[in-house]
């Protein structure tokens, strides 16, 4: 185990904060249905992805992980991302 | 963990990852979860993309919203979202030797997971009476389009997901029964990282969740 | 999590007055467990060849009684073709060569006490054993197995009135579930210990080419179990709770079972063929006397061919009438395959190239395995082409072709394995002639078997039909099936000798001596069998796997644990970090 004066104290309580308030962004952003959806989607994604990496690098520790940790945890990202775009394709004319 | 390992003949030996086992087994483990959930996000994604109507949040139920409680569901996403915090501090309570730190942090994150699962199982009963499900009743049918579909995903997705939170909380006692009768200390306290790992991935997979089926 | 919770088991730990039931039932030895897998699924792989024979006899004597089991009616035989497919993949090679040769090999070849994670190592059997037992079990409920194929495409599969089976197929489905649990948790085992529990020196770059194979397959396994898991879950709403994922009259899709399945499926495939790759190379060298071929390229071909596995699903389905963008790319993807395949198979050649070669049974059933695995190669090409596969889908041809690479391939490679590692499994050997007769009977009636399939399939024999007689354009065929029967009984029959000369072996077998092949893996450095915490001090390893011949020592081999020789030692190496 990693001693703790290695690493530096990662700010736990701000990033909480920062989680609820892109949890209101989010929120917000999703009433606004006279918007193109295609804006929504977009920015609505783009701020799950941020909270989502939020967790990871902070909470999960990954950013003060080695490369090699990081790289175990985010391998299976692409193959999900084969599966849904490939078989998306099939909508595709 | 095993360290550098100087060999005759000037030869090092550096196995592995250099983390634990057990931290080492949660990450492969959480590896495969990313693997279940993509097949069923996955399915959620393509069969929306197949079926074209869909009901979308920010509009009344009666000119196609969503038949979904947003309000209620994002104070359930800031719920779990608090219990990943106290987690959090409870690692980072042991990791200094705080006792009592881990222990209150470890019982919030209990209360706080036991919580989300409550309003859950609330939201399912208010649907449910509302006659969303998978086979939906005929009237919602009539307004929720390709409602059938939309109680199928939505069921599957957060049931799913709802079952790992549940899990999550169990595994979560027995960590805090152990916290609370010193198991941990601050050299020897894997137990608390590999159960914090499970439960801020859970967490991470309810924001992506959140998004994607309520919001989206 | 509580097992997680754990630490690992002392690095020597005594454990040889545990009770009769710690030691061989619940037990958490990876030796005994992979002796338990081998017991259990033994006795599948025979459940799956006779059904394989009530197959052939339908389908070389049409409607005539077969003896000891009667007149097999369409929808016994719907199940039959469902369950053969399934015990043999899922029960028979999947887990002969992940689970038995996976927790038998992996820690001993790698120097490691025992798994990271015994107990859970001891519940992945256990699962195992529960899923096989409700497989089992579904043969005999109410309406009779699954029968859906072992594919269970959708909506046939998802409606029970379709098949006429309801009860079978649910619990299909549920063995299936416990099966992946079983798989999970045997995969994070496996990846857990070989990385974190290599002995001092093993580097990654000297780990033998079976533990490469295993390793990978433990990647695959714990990426592509899930999504199968997650599409069988689905099926089972649709077909229980009245969902609709994959019914198009609820608005869902038939086709996205089939995306879903194939990502799963096709690297299922190379879970059932890259361990037995990397065996074979491993009984190659030894038999051969001389260094893997290429032993890099060897590694980059497993890797290469995991990564591509998963682009490649959809050319399980050019006939689905998918997006024909889609078509073209799975073709080009499923062709590139052949370049690290044919990278392995070139290299199995050069190491028997001016080979000191010894035809050890093994070693027969080692160069049996690169001569059928090519035909089973060649012929998946024919199929990769979109167009050609027009003519091929579903026929004959890829039942010929399914059996080249699984039975051919992956089965020969098993007894490969049974043989050469069944001295230190029991501590006797089997008898070598004995070995000899089973491969050459069964290599000439496997070829009788399965060669003419391929010609009944260019004949437009169609894959799972009941009665070849009942169309007029396969009435010429039908003394080709006759005779494919009359070999398949033949084949079952040459596996007689293997189950005597096994039990026979495994009470009054000669006694194994430490080092039965003269091989380098530190397997053989300890006692035959080997006790319980494997080795008595930690291992360290010097050198690669496979230094055979080597001209620094007198013997034809020099194990990986030899200290090198002061003076011509190699300069340090840093690889595999």
């Amino acid at each position: 185990m990693e001693s703790a004066e290695q690493k530096q104290q990662p700010r736990y309580y701000f990033i909480w904060f920062l989680l609820l308030v892109l949890t209101m962004v989010e929120v917000g952003v999703a009433y606004l249905s006279h918007l193109p959806r295609t804006l929504l989607i977009l920015v609505l994604v783009g701020l799950a992805i941020w909270k989502a990496t939020l967790v990871a690098m902070y909470y999960m520790h990954l950013k003060f992980e080695r490369l090699r940790v990081i790289l175990l945890a985010t391998a299976p990202i692409p193959l999900a991302i084969i599966l849904v775009l490939g078989v998306l394709l099939e909508y595709a004319q | 963990m095993k360290e550098a390992i100087a060999m005759p003949g000037g030869v090092h030996a550096e196995p592995g990852m250099r983390i634990y086992n057990q931290k080492l087994g949660m990450w492969v483990f959480l590896a495969s979860e990313v693997m279940f959930f993509t097949g069923l996000i996955g399915a959620y994604i393509i069969l929306r993309f197949g079926a074209g109507d869909w009901a979308l949040p920010g509009i009344p139920l009666e000119e196609g919203g969503t038949p979904l409680a947003i309000n209620l569901t994002a104070f359930n996403t800031f719920m779990l979202i608090c219990s990943s915090v106290t987690m959090v501090k409870a690692f980072a309570a042991i990791e200094h030797g705080d006792q009592r730190g881990l222990r209150l942090f470890l019982l919030g994150t209990v209360v706080l997971g036991a919580a989300f699962v409550g309003i859950q199982i609330f939201e399912y009963i208010k649907l449910t009476h509302e006659g969303f499900l998978p086979a939906c009743s005929a009237e919602l049918a009539e307004i929720v389009p390709n409602c059938g579909l939309f109680g199928s995903t939505f069921y599957v997705m957060t049931g799913f997901h709802g079952a790992h939170v549940s899990i999550g909380v169990f595994c979560m006692i027995w960590v805090t029964v152990k916290a609370f009768r010193g198991a941990y200390t601050k050299e020897n306290h894997g137990g608390v990282e590999v159960i914090g790992l499970y439960w801020h991935f859970v967490d991470l997979v309810w924001i992506l969740l959140f998004t994607i089926v309520y919001l989206i | 999590m509580a097992t997680l919770e754990s630490s690992a088991v002392p690095l020597h730990a005594h454990h040889d007055d545990l009770s009769f039931i710690r030691k061989y039932i619940f037990a958490t030895d990876h030796k005994i467990i992979g002796l338990q897998f081998l017991f259990a699924t033994l006795i599948f792989l025979l459940i799956g060849g006779v059904m394989a024979l009530m197959i052939r006899w339908q389908l070389g004597f049409p409607g005539e009684a077969m003896p000891g089991v009667g007149v097999i009616n369409p929808k016994f035989y719907n199940a039959l073709v469902t369950m053969h497919g399934t015990f043999m993949i899922f029960f028979a090679i999947m887990p002969l060569l992940v689970g038995t040769f996976g927790n038998f090999l992996i820690p001993l070849k790698i120097g490691a006490p025992d798994m990271a994670f015994p107990r859970l190592n001891m519940m992945s059997f256990w699962l195992f054993v529960v899923s096989g037992i409700v497989m089992t079990a579904s043969l005999f409920v109410e309406g009779g197995a699954a029968g859906a194929g072992w594919t269970v495409y959708a909506p046939l599969s998802a409606v029970p009135q379709y098949t006429g089976v309801s009860l079978g197929q649910q619990l299909w489905i549920i063995s299936i579930v416990f099966f992946g649990g079983s798989s999970l948790l045997g995969s994070v085992n496996y990846i857990t210990t070989v990385i974190n529990m290599r002995a001092p020196g093993m580097t990654l770059f000297r780990m033998p080419l079976s533990i490469w194979g295993l390793f990978v397959t433990a990647i695959i396994a714990l990426l592509a179990v899930p999504i199968l898991a997650a599409a069988i879950i689905m099926l089972l709403f649709d077909q229980t709770i009245g969902t609709t994922f994959f019914l198009p009259a609820g608005g869902g899709q038939p086709l996205l079972w089939q995306h879903l399945f194939w990502f799963f499926g096709h690297p299922e495939v190379y879970i059932l063929i890259l361990p037995a790759m990397g065996i074979v190379s491993d009984i190659i060298a030894n038999g051969s006397r001389k260094p893997v071929f290429g032993y890099h390229s060897m590694v980059l071909a497993i890797i290469a061919i995991a990564f591509l596995g998963w682009i490649v699903w959809g050319h399980h389905m050019f006939q689905s009438g998918m997006n024909p963008l889609l078509g073209t790319s799975f073709m080009i993807s499923t062709m590139a395959i052949a370049i690290p395949s044919a990278i392995k198979v070139f290299n199995w050649l050069g190491t028997m190239w001016r080979g000191n070669l010894w035809f050890h049974t093994p070693m027969l059933w080692a160069v049996g395995f690169v001569s059928l695995f090519t035909v089973g190669g060649l012929s998946g090409i024919f199929m990769a082409s979109n167009s050609v596969d027009v003519f091929i889908h579903d026929t004959y041809f890829i039942v010929a072709h399914i059996h080249y690479v699984l039975f051919g391939g992956s089965l020969f490679a098993i007894f490969a394995a049974l043989y050469f590692w069944f001295p230190k499994m029991f501590g006797r050997c089997m008898n070598e002639n004995w070995g000899r007769i089973h491969f050459a009977l069964t290599f000439t009636f496997y070829n009788l078997t399965f060669f003419p399939m391929h010609l009944l399939g260019m004949g437009g024999h169609m894959r799972r039909i009941y009665d070849p007689t009942a169309y007029e354009f396969l009435q010429p065929l039908q003394p080709m099936n006759k005779f494919i029967t009359v070999s398949a009984f033949l084949l079952f029959m040459a596996q007689i000798p293997f189950v005597i000369n096994f039990f026979w072996s495994l009470f009054a077998g000669e006694k194994a001596e430490l080092n039965r092949w003269r091989d380098n893996g530190l397997e053989w450095t300890v006692p035959s069998p080997a006790p319980h915490g494997n080795f008595t001090v930690t291992p360290t390893v010097y050198r690669g796997p496979y230094e055979f011949s080597s001209p620094e020592v007198e013997e034809d081999f020099l194990p990986q644990d030899v200290p090198p020789d002061g003076g011509r030692e190699r300069a340090p190496e840093t690889v595999g970090r």
